[in-house]
């Protein structure tokens, strides 16, 4: 009987999505919208995400100067303590000719280094950290050691490393907080224009009524049919998504070079799954809603 | 559009709805020949119907009832008339427990309507059939499905569906008009198809608000013939109704409401108490 009923709720479900074609494509076209809206929010925000991955990598290394007659045995010394150091992934020793090598390597220097005599610059530990909240830390802890340079201890600038660790909290709550926005609205909509099409249909559920129908017997086929609608807008807004993602991404890149944006396919897959399990949730949400009023007695 | 004739346990019945409809409109009584089709129902048996005092009051302050007291037998036939605004409606929606009683109590088949759960309210449903004025078919459904729909609710399998709908339709003779939609018939077809589906799950009770309002006095006849036949197969059946001639000449149980409360109740009534005094108050 179980299965009589769930047959009986799919093939009225089918049958009213084609036969109140205009309100289920009005109720497809919103879902479409906000899923598309909430799919973009998803993918800048990866793409920020990625972006500010790279920068934590770039700002979570500092480079400790040591001064040119530091004994050697003792940067040993303290790059092991360093390399013990819970809060430290790894510390790379770069000589002052290894230093130069790579000054003198990189074309943005190249008049400055023909004009370089002898060897100006320090030798240098390069230290990554795990964490970039550690990273002043480290940064104390170097400028106490003996064999420092003291005239410029270390590249650490904690204002700039502060200020990335304010955005990237900023930005991953206004990230939450717009698709919080976004849930809300989309269940009102959704809810509105399911109820639009319960509206016409209100009839038919006092028949059913009429005639002893249990309400889930009732809002069974609405709840299909909303969860259809769902799923159907889910995949017009992920194929419109798919194809738009990577031209977007190119454009991006070439208008605004500096910031290191890139083209994730593997993000697709997860952004498929999120987008057809919320359709099919605010379909099944904004029908239960929307049925509701008519359902009770 | 003659009636079946031979039928179960109206076999008696001799004459076609156009007959009858003939007479009403001659005015001839056929009184003693239609209580020859029905069964006398026995007041002294435990009531299936029964209202005790009960009170209507509606959220705007109209109260519509005033301590109605009833009691129906199994197999009864019986008129709700009276004044449009009288409380017929507000009865038959208490019976539907489309409203609770304000106080009182409603008993249905030994069921109290006014503290039954409301998830028990569709099973309750079930042992009802209802008619209306309006006959609330459904258009995008043809008569088939309209009526096989009152099965469908029930989660009866495909085959038993159809079975009972072919019967239903052959009581209401509309056999053939299975795959024709409610819009492309007439008012008097609409009706015996949402008889049939009334009648398709072989309800105890049939409840019926105004069926005959919308149609002509000879296709009133023939829904009524429709009903006789239903009650002589021992369903219980209550009718509000404005019909006067019906009621006259059937002279079945009349309880007339006036001003919420019940202004008469003849074994076998007339629609008027007294032909010369319409609507007079009793009590």
């Amino acid at each position: 009987m179980m299965l009589r009923n769930l047959k009986f709720a799919f093939n009225s479900a089918w049958q009213s999505f084609w036969r109140n074609l205009a309100v289920s494509l009005a109720a497809v076209l919103s879902i479409t919208l906000i899923l598309i809206l909430a799919g973009v929010n998803l993918l800048v925000g990866h793409a920020f995400s990625q972006v500010l991955d790279g920068f934590r990598q770039k700002v979570s290394e500092i480079s400790v100067n040591v001064s040119d007659d530091t004994p050697l045995q003792n940067v040993y010394d303290f790059q092991q303590q360093l390399t013990a150091d819970q809060r430290v992934t790894s510390v790379k020793f770069i000589t002052k000719d290894e230093a130069l090598t790579q000054f003198k390597s990189d074309p943005q220097n190249g008049i400055l280094a023909q004009q370089i005599e002898g060897n100006p610059l320090d030798a240098k530990l390069e230290v990554h950290v795990a964490n970039l909240s550690d990273v002043s830390a480290i940064d104390a802890m170097a400028r106490k050691w003996s064999g420092v340079d003291p005239t410029d201890p270390t590249n650490y600038q904690g204002d700039f490393v502060n200020r990335m660790l304010q955005l990237s909290q900023w930005l991953g709550l206004a990230g939450v907080g717009l698709l919080l926005i976004l849930l809300i609205v989309s269940v009102v909509i959704v809810m509105n224009t399911i109820r639009t099409a319960v509206y016409h249909r209100r009839k038919e559920i006092e028949v059913m009524k009429l005639v002893g129908a249990t309400e889930w017997f009732v809002r069974g086929p609405f709840v299909i049919e909303g969860i259809m609608t769902g799923l159907i807008a889910a995949s017009i807004a992920l194929a419109l998504l798919v194809v738009a993602y990577q031209p977007a991404v190119d454009r991006f890149k070439s208008d605004v070079g500096f910031i290191p944006l890139s083209y994730d396919p593997a993000f697709i897959s997860s952004l498929a799954g999120d987008l057809l399990l919320a359709g099919a949730l605010l379909g099944a949400l904004g029908s239960y809603i929307g049925v509701r009023r008519y359902v009770r007695i | 559009m003659a009636l079946r004739k031979g039928v179960g346990p109206i076999g008696a019945l001799r004459y076609t709805a156009r007959d009858l409809a003939t007479r009403a409109r001659r005015r001839v009584t056929t009184q003693q020949e239609t209580h020859l089709m029905v069964l006398t129902p026995d007041f002294a048996t435990r009531p299936v119907i029964s209202f005790q005092h009960v009170h209507k009051t509606y959220p705007t302050g109209t109260e519509a009832l005033r301590d109605v007291n009833l009691e129906v037998p199994e197999g009864d036939f019986l008129f709700l008339v009276g004044p449009s605004g009288a409380g017929k409606s507000t009865l038959v929606r208490l019976l539907i427990r489309e409203e609770k009683p304000t106080k009182g109590k409603i008993f249905v088949d030994g069921i109290e309507l006014g503290r039954m759960k409301r998830r028990k309210l569709p099973y309750y449903r079930r042992k009802v059939g209802l008619v209306f004025q309006d006959f609330k078919l459904l258009p995008n459904l043809t008569v088939y499905e309209n009526i096989a729909f009152a099965m469908r609710v029930l989660g009866e399998p495909d085959h038993k569906v159809q079975a009972r709908v072919a019967e239903a339709l052959d009581t209401v003779s509309l056999s053939g008009k299975e795959n024709t939609y409610p819009a492309n018939l007439s008012g008097g077809e609409q009706q015996r198809v949402a008889i049939a589906r009334a009648l398709v799950h072989a309800p105890r009770f049939i409840i019926a608000d105004e069926p005959t309002g919308n149609l002509d006095p000879a296709t009133a006849w023939e829904i009524m013939q429709l009903f006789l036949r239903i009650n002589a197969r021992g369903a219980t059946v209550v009718m509000a109704t404005h019909n006067r001639e019906i009621v006259d000449l059937l002279r079945r149980r009349v309880i007339a409401i006036d001003a919420g409360q019940v202004a008469r109740d003849d074994r076998s009534g007339r629609y008027h108490d007294d032909v010369a005094k319409p609507q007079v108050r009793v009590q």
